[in-house]
């Protein structure tokens, strides 16, 4: 199986660091008060950046066929199906669940 | 010597049922991509939970996330990367049939995967002694809202489901290192340790996500 992607040591170190690099941006930005809804946004921002680097250097995506890559992107676009239904739902009761 | 060996082991890993080692390789990868596909799905269930009751209590998350400590979340967040970054190793070392290598980056993965289930049981025992339980168990008067048992509720659900995970990577971790130890993974079979590599990435990807949401509010 020589044509299967081998990433240098160098490479693998690299994407590590770059991983601790946004986890420090990540609590950095704590820090520094962002006002309300944009704290968040950054966040999941940052989440995403890391969760982006890891699927395609560390698990191999980006060397890989697309086939997976899309399997992953569907997972991604399911579970904003569910989370939008819902939500359309959720935000537009007048009262939630009266016991909860 | 060493020639022959590695000959006579070239295709015996090959089921009859694939066309040879590189369709099975591939399959095997597909097939765990699919399951990761449910297993994003299965804790997109708890993230929908998250956000739902977030839209609902927003004021309770900012409350509740002060009795979580951001320190040892960051600290727990590094030691993933770190064993996401060993995993990674090991894959390269069973690719360039480093043997040693391969069993020493497993043994570290165990480790970290160790000090992360460590650190986690000491975040649980200390909310536990404040009387901090999950659901109808909570017994903590120290924040002041009435629903501070869902945010909870939600906490030790989905750390609680990543921790299982982290589990059962040791688990499979432990099974590679007696695998490598027999010699049975070299440069034309490694599906194992690649697809344990997979599932440990995502188990890393999970809290990448969980550390913001839970700890980094306030």
């Amino acid at each position: 199986m020589s044509g299967h992607h081998i990433s240098s040591a160098k490479f693998l170190w690299g994407v590590g660091i770059v991983l601790l690099v946004l986890t420090f941006i990540t609590v950095a930005v704590t820090w520094i008060e962002i006002p309300s809804p944009w704290n968040v946004v950054v966040a999941i921002a940052i989440a995403v950046v890391k969760a982006a680097v890891v699927a395609m250097f560390f698990m191999n995506l980006w060397w890989d066929t697309k086939f997976n890559i899309l399997l992953l992107v569907m997972s991604i676009i399911f579970f904003m199906i569910l989370v939008g239904i819902t939500l359309l739902d959720t935000l537009y009761r007048t009262d939630p669940i009266p016991s909860f | 010597m060493a020639q022959t060996s590695a000959n006579v082991k070239k295709g015996d890993h090959v089921q009859h049922h694939f066309v040879d080692s590189d369709q099975q390789f591939e399959s095997a990868k597909m097939g765990m991509w699919i399951f990761l596909v449910t297993e994003i799905l299965f804790f997109g269930g708890l993230f929908l939970a998250y956000i739902v009751f977030r839209s609902w209590y927003p004021e309770l998350y900012l409350m509740a996330s002060d009795h979580l400590d951001t320190f040892w979340g960051a600290v727990n967040t590094v030691v993933l990367i770190g064993s996401s970054l060993t995993v990674a190793m090991a894959i390269r070392s069973a690719q360039l049939n480093q043997q040693k290598g391969l069993i020493i980056n497993l043994a570290i993965t165990i480790a970290l995967a160790c000090i992360f289930m460590v650190i986690k049981y000491f975040e649980y025992t200390h909310k536990f002694d404040l009387g901090i339980y999950p659901g109808a168990y909570y017994a903590y008067d120290g924040i002041a809202h009435d629903k501070a048992n869902i945010f909870f509720s939600i906490y030790y659900m989905m750390t609680g489901l990543h921790g299982i995970h982290v589990l059962i990577g040791i688990g499979l971790m432990i099974w590679l290192i007696v695998r490598a130890r027999k010699g049975h993974f070299h440069s034309e079979y490694y599906t194992p340790v690649e697809i344990t590599g997979l599932y440990w990435h995502l188990v890393d990807i999970i809290w990448i996500f969980l550390f913001p949401l839970l700890y980094l509010i306030d």
